[in-house]
Protein backbone atom coordinates (compact mmCIF):
# COMPACT_ATOMS: atom_id res chain seq x y z
CA UNK A 1 0.00 0.00 0.00
CA UNK A 2 1.33 3.38 -0.97
CA UNK A 3 1.55 5.34 2.29
CA UNK A 4 1.67 8.67 0.45
CA UNK A 5 -1.64 7.88 -1.25
CA UNK A 6 -3.18 6.79 2.07
CA UNK A 7 -2.07 10.02 3.73
CA UNK A 8 -3.45 12.01 0.78
CA UNK A 9 -6.84 10.28 1.04
CA UNK A 10 -7.11 10.83 4.80
CA UNK A 11 -5.95 14.44 4.44
CA UNK A 12 -8.53 15.06 1.68
CA UNK A 13 -11.21 13.51 3.89
CA UNK A 14 -10.24 15.70 6.84
CA UNK A 15 -10.29 18.83 4.62
CA UNK A 16 -13.77 17.93 3.34
CA UNK A 17 -14.97 17.22 6.88
CA UNK A 18 -13.55 20.55 8.06
CA UNK A 19 -15.37 22.32 5.22
CA UNK A 20 -18.64 20.69 6.29
CA UNK A 21 -17.99 21.58 9.95
CA UNK A 22 -17.16 25.19 9.05
CA UNK A 23 -20.37 25.44 7.04
CA UNK A 24 -22.19 24.38 10.21
CA UNK A 25 -20.76 27.56 11.89
CA UNK A 26 -19.34 28.03 15.37
CA UNK A 27 -21.89 28.00 18.18
CA UNK A 28 -22.49 31.48 19.59
CA UNK A 29 -24.74 30.62 22.51
CA UNK A 30 -24.94 27.73 24.98
CA UNK A 31 -28.42 26.85 23.61
CA UNK A 32 -26.80 26.45 20.20
CA UNK A 33 -23.81 24.51 21.59
CA UNK A 34 -26.01 22.12 23.60
CA UNK A 35 -29.20 21.74 21.56
CA UNK A 36 -28.58 23.37 18.15
CA UNK A 37 -31.47 25.73 19.02
CA UNK A 38 -33.88 22.75 18.99
CA UNK A 39 -34.22 23.09 15.22
CA UNK A 40 -33.02 19.74 13.83
CA UNK A 41 -35.09 18.31 10.96
CA UNK A 42 -35.99 14.60 10.72
CA UNK A 43 -33.31 13.54 8.22
CA UNK A 44 -30.52 15.06 10.33
CA UNK A 45 -31.86 13.62 13.60
CA UNK A 46 -32.09 10.20 11.95
CA UNK A 47 -28.67 10.44 10.23
CA UNK A 48 -26.95 11.70 13.36
CA UNK A 49 -28.55 9.05 15.59
CA UNK A 50 -27.67 6.26 13.18
CA UNK A 51 -24.13 7.58 12.73
CA UNK A 52 -23.65 7.64 16.49
CA UNK A 53 -25.05 4.09 16.91
CA UNK A 54 -22.83 2.71 14.18
CA UNK A 55 -19.47 2.82 15.85
CA UNK A 56 -16.67 0.27 15.46
CA UNK A 57 -18.75 -2.34 17.32
CA UNK A 58 -21.67 -2.19 14.87
CA UNK A 59 -19.39 -2.25 11.81
CA UNK A 60 -16.08 -4.08 12.34
CA UNK A 61 -17.53 -5.99 15.31
CA UNK A 62 -20.71 -7.17 13.55
CA UNK A 63 -18.87 -8.23 10.38
CA UNK A 64 -16.61 -10.35 12.62
CA UNK A 65 -19.60 -11.82 14.45
CA UNK A 66 -21.31 -12.62 11.13
CA UNK A 67 -18.13 -14.43 10.08
CA UNK A 68 -18.02 -16.53 13.27
CA UNK A 69 -21.67 -16.99 14.19
CA UNK A 70 -23.78 -16.11 11.15
CA UNK A 71 -27.25 -14.72 11.83
CA UNK A 72 -27.10 -15.39 15.60
CA UNK A 73 -26.06 -11.79 16.16
CA UNK A 74 -28.87 -10.52 13.96
CA UNK A 75 -31.29 -11.89 16.54
CA UNK A 76 -29.31 -10.17 19.31
CA UNK A 77 -29.04 -6.96 17.29
CA UNK A 78 -32.83 -6.95 16.89
CA UNK A 79 -33.05 -6.25 20.64
CA UNK A 80 -31.20 -3.01 19.96
CA UNK A 81 -33.62 -2.05 17.20
CA UNK A 82 -36.62 -2.85 19.38
CA UNK A 83 -35.16 -0.67 22.12
CA UNK A 84 -34.83 2.27 19.72
CA UNK A 85 -38.35 1.89 18.45
CA UNK A 86 -39.69 1.73 22.02
CA UNK A 87 -37.67 4.80 22.99
CA UNK A 88 -39.11 6.57 19.94
CA UNK A 89 -42.66 5.58 20.78
CA UNK A 90 -42.69 6.04 24.55
CA UNK A 91 -39.73 8.04 25.89
CA UNK A 92 -38.24 10.49 23.35
CA UNK A 93 -41.45 12.52 22.84
CA UNK A 94 -41.95 12.85 26.63
CA UNK A 95 -38.33 13.96 26.98
CA UNK A 96 -38.65 16.49 24.15
CA UNK A 97 -41.85 17.88 25.66
CA UNK A 98 -40.06 18.92 28.90
CA UNK A 99 -39.36 22.65 29.09
CA UNK A 100 -35.85 24.06 29.81
CA UNK A 101 -34.36 20.61 29.51
CA UNK A 102 -30.86 20.29 27.99
CA UNK A 103 -29.84 16.89 29.33
CA UNK A 104 -31.08 13.70 30.96
CA UNK A 105 -29.84 15.18 34.25
CA UNK A 106 -32.20 18.12 33.73
CA UNK A 107 -35.05 15.69 33.11
CA UNK A 108 -34.19 13.71 36.24
CA UNK A 109 -33.75 16.96 38.21
CA UNK A 110 -37.20 18.16 37.12
CA UNK A 111 -38.82 14.87 38.08
CA UNK A 112 -36.92 14.23 41.34
CA UNK A 113 -34.63 16.84 42.94
CA UNK A 114 -31.29 18.64 42.71
CA UNK A 115 -29.26 15.79 44.26
CA UNK A 116 -30.58 13.34 41.66
CA UNK A 117 -29.83 15.91 38.95
CA UNK A 118 -26.17 16.18 40.01
CA UNK A 119 -25.72 12.42 40.51
CA UNK A 120 -27.16 11.76 37.03
CA UNK A 121 -24.72 14.37 35.68
CA UNK A 122 -21.70 12.76 37.33
CA UNK A 123 -22.67 9.29 36.04
CA UNK A 124 -23.34 10.69 32.54
CA UNK A 125 -20.01 12.52 32.29
CA UNK A 126 -18.16 9.41 33.51
CA UNK A 127 -19.93 7.19 30.97
CA UNK A 128 -19.46 9.65 28.09
CA UNK A 129 -15.74 9.75 28.89
CA UNK A 130 -15.61 5.94 29.04
CA UNK A 131 -17.44 5.52 25.72
CA UNK A 132 -15.20 8.22 24.19
CA UNK A 133 -12.10 6.34 25.36
CA UNK A 134 -13.37 3.20 23.58
CA UNK A 135 -13.94 5.17 20.36
CA UNK A 136 -10.54 6.88 20.65
CA UNK A 137 -8.92 3.50 21.11
CA UNK A 138 -10.65 2.11 18.01
CA UNK A 139 -9.67 5.15 15.95
CA UNK A 140 -6.09 4.84 17.15
CA UNK A 141 -5.96 1.18 16.14
CA UNK A 142 -7.25 1.97 12.63
CA UNK A 143 -4.78 4.80 11.95
CA UNK A 144 -1.91 2.94 13.58
CA UNK A 145 -2.60 -0.15 11.45
CA UNK A 146 -2.58 1.85 8.24
CA UNK A 147 0.25 4.32 8.78
CA UNK A 148 2.38 2.28 11.18
CA UNK A 149 2.30 5.17 13.67
CA UNK A 150 2.65 4.56 17.40
CA UNK A 151 -0.78 4.07 18.96
CA UNK A 152 -0.52 7.20 21.12
CA UNK A 153 0.04 9.47 18.13
CA UNK A 154 -2.82 7.84 16.19
CA UNK A 155 -5.16 8.37 19.15
CA UNK A 156 -3.97 11.99 19.43
CA UNK A 157 -4.74 12.68 15.74
CA UNK A 158 -8.24 11.15 15.85
CA UNK A 159 -9.18 12.79 19.15
CA UNK A 160 -7.53 16.11 18.25
CA UNK A 161 -9.37 16.56 14.92
CA UNK A 162 -12.70 15.49 16.42
CA UNK A 163 -12.32 17.69 19.51
CA UNK A 164 -11.43 20.69 17.31
CA UNK A 165 -14.69 20.89 15.38
CA UNK A 166 -16.82 19.74 18.34
CA UNK A 167 -15.33 22.40 20.64
CA UNK A 168 -16.22 25.27 18.31
CA UNK A 169 -19.35 23.99 16.59
CA UNK A 170 -21.07 22.19 19.47
CA UNK A 171 -24.08 19.97 18.73
CA UNK A 172 -24.78 21.61 15.37
CA UNK A 173 -21.29 20.73 14.06
CA UNK A 174 -21.55 17.27 15.59
CA UNK A 175 -24.89 16.58 13.87
CA UNK A 176 -23.83 18.03 10.51
CA UNK A 177 -20.56 16.08 10.45
CA UNK A 178 -22.40 12.96 11.64
CA UNK A 179 -24.71 13.29 8.64
CA UNK A 180 -21.69 13.59 6.35
CA UNK A 181 -20.02 10.57 7.95
CA UNK A 182 -23.27 8.58 7.87
CA UNK A 183 -23.58 9.27 4.16
CA UNK A 184 -20.04 8.00 3.64
CA UNK A 185 -20.40 4.64 5.33
CA UNK A 186 -24.10 3.99 4.68
CA UNK A 187 -23.41 4.16 0.95
CA UNK A 188 -19.93 2.61 0.67
CA UNK A 189 -20.24 -0.53 2.81
CA UNK A 190 -23.56 -1.78 1.33
CA UNK A 191 -22.20 -1.14 -2.18
CA UNK A 192 -19.21 -3.26 -1.26
CA UNK A 193 -21.57 -6.04 -0.16
CA UNK A 194 -23.42 -5.87 -3.49
CA UNK A 195 -20.08 -6.08 -5.35
CA UNK A 196 -19.03 -9.13 -3.31
CA UNK A 197 -22.39 -10.85 -3.82
CA UNK A 198 -22.47 -10.03 -7.52
CA UNK A 199 -18.87 -10.67 -8.56
CA UNK A 200 -16.97 -12.65 -5.93
CA UNK A 201 -19.27 -15.51 -4.93
CA UNK A 202 -19.53 -18.26 -7.51
CA UNK A 203 -23.01 -19.81 -7.44
CA UNK A 204 -23.77 -16.97 -5.04
CA UNK A 205 -27.17 -17.93 -3.61
CA UNK A 206 -26.22 -21.54 -2.79
CA UNK A 207 -22.83 -20.67 -1.28
CA UNK A 208 -24.27 -17.79 0.75
CA UNK A 209 -27.15 -19.88 2.13
CA UNK A 210 -24.82 -22.76 3.02
CA UNK A 211 -22.28 -20.54 4.76
CA UNK A 212 -25.06 -18.71 6.62
CA UNK A 213 -26.51 -21.99 7.85
CA UNK A 214 -23.14 -23.44 8.96
CA UNK A 215 -22.01 -20.23 10.67
CA UNK A 216 -25.32 -19.75 12.50
CA UNK A 217 -25.25 -23.36 13.76
CA UNK A 218 -21.67 -22.85 14.95
CA UNK A 219 -22.73 -19.64 16.66
CA UNK A 220 -25.56 -21.32 18.59
CA UNK A 221 -23.40 -24.29 19.60
CA UNK A 222 -20.55 -22.08 20.87
CA UNK A 223 -22.74 -19.63 22.84
CA UNK A 224 -24.50 -20.73 26.02
CA UNK A 225 -28.14 -19.73 26.60
CA UNK A 226 -27.15 -17.56 29.58
CA UNK A 227 -24.61 -15.73 27.41
CA UNK A 228 -27.32 -15.11 24.83
CA UNK A 229 -29.63 -13.75 27.55
CA UNK A 230 -26.84 -11.47 28.84
CA UNK A 231 -26.13 -10.18 25.34
CA UNK A 232 -29.84 -9.61 24.67
CA UNK A 233 -30.17 -7.58 27.88
CA UNK A 234 -27.00 -5.61 27.12
CA UNK A 235 -28.17 -4.81 23.58
CA UNK A 236 -31.71 -4.08 24.72
CA UNK A 237 -30.80 -1.67 27.52
CA UNK A 238 -27.06 -0.95 27.60
CA UNK A 239 -27.09 2.06 25.28
CA UNK A 240 -30.64 3.20 25.87
CA UNK A 241 -30.77 6.98 25.80
CA UNK A 242 -27.10 7.54 26.59
CA UNK A 243 -26.42 11.31 26.67
CA UNK A 244 -25.71 11.82 22.93
CA UNK A 245 -28.99 10.13 21.98
CA UNK A 246 -30.89 12.10 24.60
CA UNK A 247 -29.35 15.33 23.20
CA UNK A 248 -30.74 14.49 19.76
CA UNK A 249 -34.16 13.73 21.20
CA UNK A 250 -34.11 17.11 22.93
CA UNK A 251 -32.71 18.99 19.93
CA UNK A 252 -35.36 17.80 17.46
CA UNK A 253 -37.57 20.51 15.99
CA UNK A 254 -40.78 18.88 17.29
CA UNK A 255 -41.83 15.97 19.50
CA UNK A 256 -42.99 14.16 16.36
CA UNK A 257 -39.54 14.48 14.76
CA UNK A 258 -37.99 13.24 17.99
CA UNK A 259 -40.25 10.16 17.94
CA UNK A 260 -39.86 9.42 14.24
CA UNK A 261 -36.08 9.94 14.33
CA UNK A 262 -35.69 7.15 16.89
CA UNK A 263 -38.15 4.84 15.13
CA UNK A 264 -36.41 5.27 11.77
CA UNK A 265 -32.99 4.81 13.35
CA UNK A 266 -34.28 1.60 14.97
CA UNK A 267 -35.50 0.29 11.61
CA UNK A 268 -32.19 1.31 10.02
CA UNK A 269 -30.33 -0.76 12.65
CA UNK A 270 -32.06 -3.94 11.43
CA UNK A 271 -31.07 -3.17 7.83
CA UNK A 272 -27.55 -2.31 8.88
CA UNK A 273 -27.08 -5.48 10.93
CA UNK A 274 -28.26 -7.58 7.96
CA UNK A 275 -25.69 -5.87 5.72
CA UNK A 276 -22.82 -6.23 8.21
CA UNK A 277 -23.59 -9.87 9.04
CA UNK A 278 -23.99 -10.70 5.35
CA UNK A 279 -20.53 -9.22 4.73
CA UNK A 280 -19.16 -11.50 7.45
CA UNK A 281 -20.91 -14.55 5.98
CA UNK A 282 -19.61 -13.84 2.45
CA UNK A 283 -16.11 -13.48 3.90
CA UNK A 284 -16.19 -17.15 5.03
CA UNK A 285 -15.67 -18.37 1.47
CA UNK A 286 -13.12 -15.68 0.60
CA UNK A 287 -10.66 -15.20 3.49
CA UNK A 288 -8.89 -17.76 5.74
CA UNK A 289 -11.05 -19.36 8.46
CA UNK A 290 -8.64 -18.46 11.25
CA UNK A 291 -8.89 -14.70 10.61
CA UNK A 292 -9.45 -12.80 13.89
CA UNK A 293 -12.93 -11.29 14.31
CA UNK A 294 -11.73 -7.68 14.33
CA UNK A 295 -9.79 -8.20 11.08
CA UNK A 296 -12.50 -9.84 8.95
CA UNK A 297 -13.73 -6.62 7.34
CA UNK A 298 -10.21 -5.39 6.65
CA UNK A 299 -9.12 -8.76 5.18
CA UNK A 300 -12.28 -9.01 3.06
CA UNK A 301 -11.76 -5.57 1.58
CA UNK A 302 -8.09 -6.32 0.87
CA UNK A 303 -9.10 -9.53 -0.90
CA UNK A 304 -11.93 -8.26 -3.06
CA UNK A 305 -11.33 -4.58 -3.67
CA UNK A 306 -8.59 -2.83 -5.62
CA UNK A 307 -6.28 -0.31 -3.87
CA UNK A 308 -8.89 2.42 -4.22
CA UNK A 309 -11.38 0.22 -2.37
CA UNK A 310 -8.99 -0.21 0.52
CA UNK A 311 -8.58 3.55 0.76
CA UNK A 312 -12.34 3.99 0.73
CA UNK A 313 -12.56 1.56 3.62
CA UNK A 314 -10.03 3.66 5.47
CA UNK A 315 -12.29 6.69 5.05
CA UNK A 316 -15.30 4.64 6.15
CA UNK A 317 -13.60 3.45 9.32
CA UNK A 318 -12.41 6.92 10.24
CA UNK A 319 -16.00 8.18 9.66
CA UNK A 320 -17.46 5.45 11.83
CA UNK A 321 -15.17 6.30 14.73
CA UNK A 322 -15.34 10.09 14.51
CA UNK A 323 -19.13 10.24 14.20
CA UNK A 324 -19.51 8.41 17.52
CA UNK A 325 -16.64 10.23 19.23
CA UNK A 326 -17.82 13.77 18.42
CA UNK A 327 -21.31 13.05 19.77
CA UNK A 328 -19.88 11.69 23.02
CA UNK A 329 -17.51 14.64 23.51
CA UNK A 330 -20.29 17.17 22.94
CA UNK A 331 -22.77 15.31 25.15
CA UNK A 332 -20.22 14.95 27.97
CA UNK A 333 -19.37 18.67 27.81
CA UNK A 334 -23.02 19.76 27.82
CA UNK A 335 -23.82 17.43 30.73
CA UNK A 336 -20.82 18.72 32.70
CA UNK A 337 -21.90 22.34 32.25
CA UNK A 338 -25.61 21.82 32.74
CA UNK A 339 -25.72 19.11 35.42
CA UNK A 340 -22.54 19.58 37.42
CA UNK A 341 -21.57 23.28 37.21
CA UNK A 342 -24.91 25.06 36.76
CA UNK A 343 -26.61 23.61 39.87
CA UNK A 344 -23.89 25.29 41.98
CA UNK A 345 -23.11 28.51 40.09
CA UNK A 346 -25.26 31.00 38.18
CA UNK A 347 -23.65 31.29 34.75
CA UNK A 348 -24.09 33.85 32.01
CA UNK A 349 -24.67 32.32 28.58
CA UNK A 350 -21.20 33.27 27.42
CA UNK A 351 -19.51 31.70 30.45
CA UNK A 352 -21.60 28.53 30.06
CA UNK A 353 -20.54 28.31 26.41
CA UNK A 354 -16.87 28.69 27.35
CA UNK A 355 -17.16 26.09 30.11
CA UNK A 356 -18.79 23.72 27.59
CA UNK A 357 -15.91 24.26 25.17
CA UNK A 358 -13.27 23.78 27.87
CA UNK A 359 -15.06 20.63 29.07
CA UNK A 360 -15.00 19.24 25.51
CA UNK A 361 -11.21 19.58 25.45
CA UNK A 362 -10.74 18.10 28.93
CA UNK A 363 -13.02 15.10 28.22
CA UNK A 364 -11.19 14.56 24.91
CA UNK A 365 -7.83 14.60 26.71
CA UNK A 366 -9.02 12.17 29.42
CA UNK A 367 -10.51 9.88 26.75
CA UNK A 368 -7.24 9.92 24.81
CA UNK A 369 -5.30 8.90 27.91
CA UNK A 370 -7.95 6.31 28.84
CA UNK A 371 -7.84 4.83 25.33
CA UNK A 372 -4.57 3.12 26.21
CA UNK A 373 -6.34 1.11 28.94
CA UNK A 374 -9.31 -0.07 26.84
CA UNK A 375 -9.16 -3.90 26.72
CA UNK A 376 -10.93 -4.30 23.34
CA UNK A 377 -13.70 -2.51 21.46
CA UNK A 378 -16.50 -4.91 22.44
CA UNK A 379 -15.26 -5.40 26.02
CA UNK A 380 -14.92 -1.66 26.48
CA UNK A 381 -18.46 -1.09 25.23
CA UNK A 382 -19.86 -3.88 27.42
CA UNK A 383 -18.30 -2.28 30.52
CA UNK A 384 -20.05 1.01 29.70
CA UNK A 385 -23.37 -0.76 28.94
CA UNK A 386 -23.19 -2.66 32.23
CA UNK A 387 -22.98 0.53 34.25
CA UNK A 388 -25.25 2.84 32.24
CA UNK A 389 -28.43 0.77 32.14
CA UNK A 390 -28.77 0.07 35.90
CA UNK A 391 -27.44 3.48 36.94
CA UNK A 392 -29.82 5.68 34.97
CA UNK A 393 -32.63 3.86 33.16
CA UNK A 394 -34.95 2.82 36.02
CA UNK A 395 -34.90 6.32 37.53
CA UNK A 396 -35.29 8.05 34.17
CA UNK A 397 -37.97 5.91 32.57
CA UNK A 398 -40.11 5.40 35.67
CA UNK A 399 -39.70 9.10 36.49
CA UNK A 400 -41.01 10.11 33.08
CA UNK A 401 -44.06 7.87 33.42
CA UNK A 402 -45.33 8.00 37.00
CA UNK A 403 -47.18 10.95 38.51
CA UNK A 404 -45.19 11.55 41.69
CA UNK A 405 -41.61 10.29 41.42
CA UNK A 406 -39.90 10.24 44.84
CA UNK A 407 -36.38 11.70 45.14
CA UNK A 408 -35.25 8.91 47.51
CA UNK A 409 -36.28 6.31 44.91
CA UNK A 410 -34.23 8.11 42.24
CA UNK A 411 -31.09 8.50 44.31
CA UNK A 412 -31.24 4.94 45.70
CA UNK A 413 -31.81 3.45 42.26
CA UNK A 414 -28.90 5.35 40.68
CA UNK A 415 -26.54 4.73 43.59
CA UNK A 416 -27.32 1.03 44.07
CA UNK A 417 -27.37 0.36 40.30
CA UNK A 418 -23.92 1.90 39.88
CA UNK A 419 -22.39 0.18 42.91
CA UNK A 420 -23.75 -3.29 42.07
CA UNK A 421 -22.68 -2.96 38.40
CA UNK A 422 -19.14 -1.90 39.34
CA UNK A 423 -18.91 -4.59 42.01
CA UNK A 424 -19.95 -7.48 39.77
CA UNK A 425 -18.08 -6.20 36.72
CA UNK A 426 -14.71 -5.33 38.30
CA UNK A 427 -14.38 -6.60 41.87
CA UNK A 428 -16.12 -10.01 41.73
CA UNK A 429 -16.54 -10.73 38.00
CA UNK A 430 -16.79 -14.51 38.42
CA UNK A 431 -18.91 -14.61 41.57
CA UNK A 432 -22.34 -15.37 40.09
CA UNK A 433 -21.66 -16.63 36.56
CA UNK A 434 -24.18 -14.32 34.87
CA UNK A 435 -23.54 -10.96 33.18
CA UNK A 436 -23.25 -8.14 35.75
CA UNK A 437 -25.92 -6.04 34.02
CA UNK A 438 -28.67 -8.46 35.13
CA UNK A 439 -28.15 -8.33 38.94
CA UNK A 440 -27.32 -4.62 38.73
CA UNK A 441 -30.54 -3.84 36.90
CA UNK A 442 -32.55 -5.99 39.32
CA UNK A 443 -30.94 -4.26 42.32
CA UNK A 444 -31.59 -0.82 40.86
CA UNK A 445 -35.27 -1.64 40.35
CA UNK A 446 -35.59 -3.06 43.88
CA UNK A 447 -33.84 0.00 45.31
CA UNK A 448 -36.25 2.21 43.39
CA UNK A 449 -39.30 0.39 44.75
CA UNK A 450 -37.85 0.54 48.28
CA UNK A 451 -37.13 4.28 48.06
CA UNK A 452 -40.57 4.98 46.65
CA UNK A 453 -42.24 2.93 49.37
CA UNK A 454 -40.27 4.59 52.22
CA UNK A 455 -41.06 8.12 51.00
CA UNK A 456 -44.68 7.24 50.38
CA UNK A 457 -44.99 6.07 53.99
CA UNK A 458 -43.18 9.18 55.26
CA UNK A 459 -45.45 11.53 53.35
CA UNK A 460 -48.51 9.50 54.27
CA UNK A 461 -49.50 9.07 50.62
CA UNK B 1 -35.41 -20.20 -0.55
CA UNK B 2 -31.70 -19.65 -1.23
CA UNK B 3 -32.49 -17.00 -3.80
CA UNK B 4 -34.97 -15.37 -1.42
CA UNK B 5 -32.27 -15.02 1.26
CA UNK B 6 -29.90 -13.39 -1.19
CA UNK B 7 -32.61 -11.07 -2.51
CA UNK B 8 -33.51 -9.97 1.04
CA UNK B 9 -29.85 -9.19 1.76
CA UNK B 10 -29.57 -7.23 -1.50
CA UNK B 11 -32.75 -5.28 -0.67
CA UNK B 12 -31.34 -4.43 2.78
CA UNK B 13 -28.16 -3.13 1.13
CA UNK B 14 -30.18 -0.98 -1.27
CA UNK B 15 -32.26 0.43 1.60
CA UNK B 16 -29.07 1.35 3.45
CA UNK B 17 -27.75 3.13 0.36
CA UNK B 18 -31.08 4.94 -0.04
CA UNK B 19 -30.88 6.10 3.61
CA UNK B 20 -27.40 7.45 2.93
CA UNK B 21 -28.66 9.35 -0.13
CA UNK B 22 -31.64 10.78 1.79
CA UNK B 23 -29.38 12.09 4.58
CA UNK B 24 -26.90 13.43 1.99
CA UNK B 25 -29.67 15.47 0.36
CA UNK B 26 -30.74 16.84 3.76
CA UNK B 27 -27.12 17.65 4.58
CA UNK B 28 -26.57 19.55 1.34
CA UNK B 29 -29.77 21.45 1.92
CA UNK B 30 -28.77 22.29 5.51
CA UNK B 31 -25.27 23.50 4.74
CA UNK B 32 -26.25 25.39 1.61
CA UNK B 33 -28.87 27.34 3.54
CA UNK B 34 -26.85 27.20 6.80
CA UNK B 35 -29.85 25.77 8.62
CA UNK B 36 -29.51 22.78 10.89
Amino acid sequence: MDTVLSVAVVAAYVVLLTFVAVRARAAREFEEFSLARRALPLALVFGSLAATYVGPGFSIGFVGRGFKSGFLFLAIGLAYSVQNIFVGLFVAPRLRALKNCHTLGDAIGQKYDRKCHILAGVISVGLCTGFAAVMASAGGVVLSDIFGLPIWSSVTIVVGVTALYTTFGGLRASVITDAFQFTTFAILLPIMLLIVLGFHLQDGATVFAKQASVATSEGFSSTSPIEIVGLLVAFLLGETLIPPYANRALASRTTQISRNGFILAGVFCVIWFVVMIALGITARSIIPNDTGEDFVLLSLVKSVMPTGGYLLLLVVLVSVVMSSLDSLLNAGAVVFTQDIVKPFVMLTDNVALNIGRAATIVIAAVAAVGAVFVPSIIDGLLICYTIWAPAILPALIIGLWIKKPRPLAGILSMGVGTIVAVTFKFIFPDLIGIPAIIPALGSALLAYVLGHWIESIKSGA
Amino acid sequence: MKILLLVLVAIAALFAVASGVWVAIALISAISSRRA
